[in-house]
């Protein structure tokens, strides 16, 4: 039985690989590791769904047993969420498989028997395209696809009792903050980055986001080294993307990795001491200047606006 | 005493890269650098094996470019370098990259954590890691901020997108290290001098019981394009800084934004 498998430990974006895969007009099977899971991605249509039972909390830890099962039903392409535990689970899954793999493709196309697929390199300075035409792991950004649920479908299920990897086990869950910030869904953005000088003047940097009604966001070096934002609230390759109609900022260089992932924002607005930054390239609007000074100049006329 | 592996790539710096007008990418006179997170990944090393007792060593997968590295990598305080030389390695995927890994580290032998970065800086497809594990048939733990060891096992920190997990791995394993997990220092003169005299181990795939076909790329690249990001570029000038803010405020007023 050839055809595609999908797995996502956010249920959301198991539905919507789920739709994905389908356009292939391959055969669709899920794998959960619920049985609850199954009932709710049952509603999405996918033609068979396999509930994998074990002992392991860790869905990384299922790896060899995906692996296995694509291998004997001669599947043709394991596809993956891009979370962290999606991540690991395809890339341990391929080196199981000894297959090639795609991460993080930001488009696939499904052709008769092959696939274009595209991702970026070089911090997402360059597109990348490649053709799959053999078994191969593919994982997808899958927060921003939508997942389409389909009616009166046969989906058959089946219930396996695996072995699970028990070399890595779970000690402890520490939650994240309960103020979850939602910057892919804001409709404007303040960024700063490692031109403001002290924790301090965040204060003034949240009075401009206020007059604006817009979230507060970062760079990197803002809240993984300095740890002034909660890391939720990077931008960029390896943080969030955002897709407002204005993104503003005060202090980025705007280095490759930190604008990809602000492309899909309607207006970019920079400010920044020096012109040859390359984010004044990246915008569509910039100031040269010292953000000390045009932050209250801006929260002055925004409030007379 | 045993082994802690660090891995790194030796890839082309982003900075170099050169965009030609038909949008092709021109990396012919970009220079090497060991990739970023890849310095954490042998700082981490590094300090395990002060913890342990191990003995730090660094392995890499390169063409003879690559050969530049070793002493860079030395610098940051391993005791040896281990380089597979092949210039298969310039069309390595991380199908191909994992395979020649794992093989030079079944070679070298008698280790106990293998550290990796969670991505290169050039594909950062943060597949290499977790593949090799899969491969040496040893456990992985991704998204690594805090190492511990503790009888026969690492205890890592992981970072997920909605907190923190903490797990045990039997050892040995690999684990993938995110930036957060240390702060490399720049090496200093002297360390820089020591490190041209650290042994180096290079392996011919040959004798890692590799054939060339082995190291092929499994999925066939057919563009190779810069990313054009088109916007106004407009910079707002005026006399004095609120003549600036002014233009800008009316901009986006009439952008219908505000
Ligand atoms: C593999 C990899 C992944 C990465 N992922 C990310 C990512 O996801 N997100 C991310 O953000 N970064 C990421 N980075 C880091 C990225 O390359 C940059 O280093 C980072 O984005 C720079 O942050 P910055 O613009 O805040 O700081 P800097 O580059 O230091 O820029 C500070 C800017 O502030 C300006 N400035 C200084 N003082 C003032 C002032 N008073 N008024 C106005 N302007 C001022 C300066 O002119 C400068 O342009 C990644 C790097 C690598 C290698």
């Amino acid at each position: 039985m050839p055809g595609i498998y999908v797995y996502s430990d956010n249920m959301k974006q198991a539905a919507a690989l789920i739709g994905l895969a389908a356009q292939s007009g391959k055969e669709v099977c899920c794998i959960t590791l619920d049985s609850n899971q199954a009932n709710e991605l049952k509603q999405y249509g996918p033609d068979r769904i396999i509930i994998l039972n074990s002992h392991s909390p860790l869905p990384e830890n299922y790896a060899g047993i995906i692996a296995e099962l694509i291998k004997k039903e001669q599947g043709e392409l394991f596809l993956a969420a891009s979370t962290v535990r999606g991540r690991e689970l395809a890339a341990k899954t391929a080196g199981y498989l000894d297959c090639g793999m795609v991460s993080d493709a930001e488009s696939l196309v499904f052709e008769d028997e092959r696939i274009i697929s595209s991702r970026l390199m070089y911090g997402g300075s360059v597109v990348q395209k490649a053709v799959i035409s053999q078994l191969a792991v593919v994982t997808v950004p899958a927060d921003n696809l939508e997942a389409v649920k389909k009616e009166n479908v046969q989906v058959s299920i089946v219930s396996l009792e695996v072995q699970a990897d028990p070399r890595v086990r779970l000690i402890e869950t520490l939650a994240g903050k309960k103020d979850k910030i939602d910057l892919a869904a804001a409709e404007k953005v303040v960024c700063v980055g490692m031109g403001l000088d002290k924790q301090e003047d965040m204060k003034m940097v949240e009075e401009l986001a206020q007059v604006l009604g817009a979230e507060i966001a970062c760079t990197r070096g803002i809240a993984e080294e300095r740890q002034w934002l909660p890391v939720e609230s990077y931008i960029g390759i390896s943080g969030a993307k955002i897709k407002p109609s204005l993104y503003i900022s005060m202090g980025v260089s705007g280095q490759v990795q930190h604008v990809v992932g602000i492309r899909d924002s309607k207006i970019i607005t920079a400010v920044d001491t020096n012109e040859k930054a390359p984010i004044i390239r990246a915008a569509d609007y910039s100031i040269i200047g010292d953000m000390y000074e045009i932050i209250p100049l801006l929260i002055e006329e925004l409030k007379n606006a | 005493m045993s082994r802690i592996i660090a891995c790194y790539k030796w890839v082309a710096d982003e900075a170099d890269l050169k965009i030609n007008p038909d949008m092709s990418v021109d990396l012919s006179k970009a220079k090497g650098k060991i990739s970023d997170y890849d310095k954490n990944a042998i700082e981490a090393a590094v300090q395990m094996a002060k913890i342990t007792g191990d003995e730090a060593v660094t392995l890499t997968y390169g063409s003879k470019k690559a050969k530049l590295s070793l002493k860079d990598a030395l610098s940051r305080g391993p005791a040896e370098g281990f380089w597979v030389n092949s210039e298969k390695a310039e069309q390595a995927d991380g199908a191909a990259s994992s395979k020649a890994l794992a093989a030079a580290i079944n070679k070298i032998g008698d280790y106990q954590l293998i550290i990796c970065a969670e991505g290169a800086s050039d594909t950062f497809a943060r597949q290499v890691g977790p593949s090799v594990a899969a491969r040496l048939g040893i456990p992985c733990v991704s998204s690594a901020i805090k190492l511990e060891f503790c009888e026969n096992e690492v205890k890592v920190s992981r970072k997920l997108e909605n907190g923190i997990e903490i797990v045990a791995a039997q050892l040995p394993a690999v684990v993938c290290i995110l930036p957060e997990i240390n702060r490399p220092p720049i090496p200093g003169l002297k360390a820089v001098l020591d490190a041209g005299k650290k042994p180096t181990r290079e392996y011919k795939i040959e004798e890692l019981g590799l054939v060339e076909s082995d190291l092929s790329a499994r999925t066939e690249t057919i563009e190779f394009k810069a990313y054009v990001m088109n916007r106004k570029n407009i910079v707002l000038d005026g006399e004095t800084a609120a003549d600036q803010v002014k233009a800008l405020v009316g901009s986006l007023k009439k952008e219908g934004i505000i």
